[in-house]
């Protein structure tokens, strides 16, 4: 965030005659950032809780990711849009994370995942009959179960464009990867969760 | 990269399957998602009785399996203290045993002695010459005793050389032939 001593003066559009004082500028920052913490974070806990099925750990996490993103927010350019930028840093926290879990595997390290079958208990009560809700319920299991399979990359990029419902461009500038290393990952997770459908099938 | 790109090759009966699940999935992992960020009264009653009831079902085993290992480190203990104190009290009782059995062999060349004193201490009554001969037959019973000390440690030996394992009998026999001659 901006320094409160900061001596520089702030000029907001529209208004070039009148410089802004150092408070109002931080106000009107610290407003932008909380406009972006509501708009943003539901889809932030909605892809760590999907990377990681806990919900503790993603709301954890989800909160890190905005404090980390308030911290940095002065660095933000506006190179790529907010969404973006919030979802590399999500990103980055689930790496070292998983990280860490690697690395304390002797340790003892305690997770509260759910298991696939209750993850995929999960259904908006649409108006379907209860045929149908079995057979999504079977289907959203069997994706679960492609899904826990795949690399960590695989899972990311699958879930960017599945759930999140992202561009390749984003997904590409998210990961720091390649639009080409993009498709290649995301074609692999499609194929392991066709396998998955037909193997039960 | 558009799907129907990534469905290429696919029965389109498959490809709908496909589509048709992954919808599925965003939409459970919206309400999912939606459900626990709001949390609002009852919203997951289902996931949290669940968790309530497996973490109540993990407290239950962890105490039951620490009671059990604690009741079984504390039998183990009290079995080790009880065969020690059995074997102590054996060993004790093994020791008594020997150092009677010593007792009754240290005792015995001296039961002897006083019977001769006792016949040493009738003689003064007798004349000197008398107390001259008892001396003599005190020396000659001694002599015998120390004759049948000797004759049942020479048996003794003989039956130990004799119970040697079949690898050693030509040394037993050597022995023996030793012996005889």
């Amino acid at each position: 965030m901006r320094g409160r001593g900061a001596s520089t003066k702030v000029m907001a559009a529209g208004t070039a005659l009148e410089p802004l004082s150092a408070d109002s500028a931080e106000d009107i920052a610290a407003q932008e950032f909380a406009r972006i913490v509501e708009s943003h974070r539901p889809q932030i806990f909605r892809f760590l809780l999907a990377s990681l099925r806990d919900v503790d750990l993603a709301e954890t996490l989800t909160q890190e990711c905005f404090l980390k993103a308030h911290r940095n927010w002065s660095h933000f350019r506006g190179d790529s849009s907010a969404m973006t930028w919030l979802m590399r840093i999500a990103i980055n926290l689930q790496k070292d994370y998983w990280r860490n879990r690697r690395m304390q595997f002797w340790r003892q390290t305690r997770t509260n995942a759910v298991d696939l079958d209750e993850a995929s208990e999960w259904l908006p009560n649409g108006e379907r009959s209860a045929e149908q809700q079995i057979l999504a319920k079977e289907q959203v299991a069997q994706v679960w179960q492609a899904v826990k399979g795949l690399s960590e990359r695989q899972r990311t990029v699958f879930l960017l464009r599945y759930v999140e419902e992202r561009e390749l461009s984003e997904i590409a500038a998210a990961t720091g990867l390649s639009e080409g290393t993009v498709k290649a990952h995301l074609s692999r997770a499609v194929g392991r969760v066709r396998a998955e459908l037909r193997g039960t099938r | 990269m558009n799907r129907e790109q990534n469905m290429a090759g696919e029965s389109p009966q498959m490809d709908m399957e496909l589509e048709q699940a992954l919808k599925h999935f965003k939409s459970s992992v919206d309400a999912w998602s939606y459900a626990v960020s709001t949390d609002a009264a009852g919203s997951r009653p289902r996931t949290a009785a669940k968790l309530a009831v497996r973490h109540s079902w993990r407290m239950a085993a962890g105490w039951a399996l620490g009671c059990l290992l604690a009741a079984g480190s504390l039998t183990v203990a009290g079995h080790e203290i009880y065969h020690r104190q059995q074997l102590a009290k054996l060993a004790a009782q093994k020791a008594a045993e020997q150092r009677a059995a010593a007792g009754r062999a240290t005792a015995q060349p001296t039961s002897a002695q006083p019977v001769s004193a006792q016949s040493d201490q009738k003689a003064p009554a007798a004349t000197v010459r008398k107390v001259g001969v008892g001396n003599e037959d005190s020396a000659r019973s001694q002599d015998s005793a120390r004759g049948q000390d000797d004759n049942l440690l020479a048996a003794v030996d003989s039956d130990v050389s004799r119970q040697v394992p079949a690898a050693m009998e030509p040394l037993a026999q050597l022995m023996d032939d030793n012996g005889t001659q």
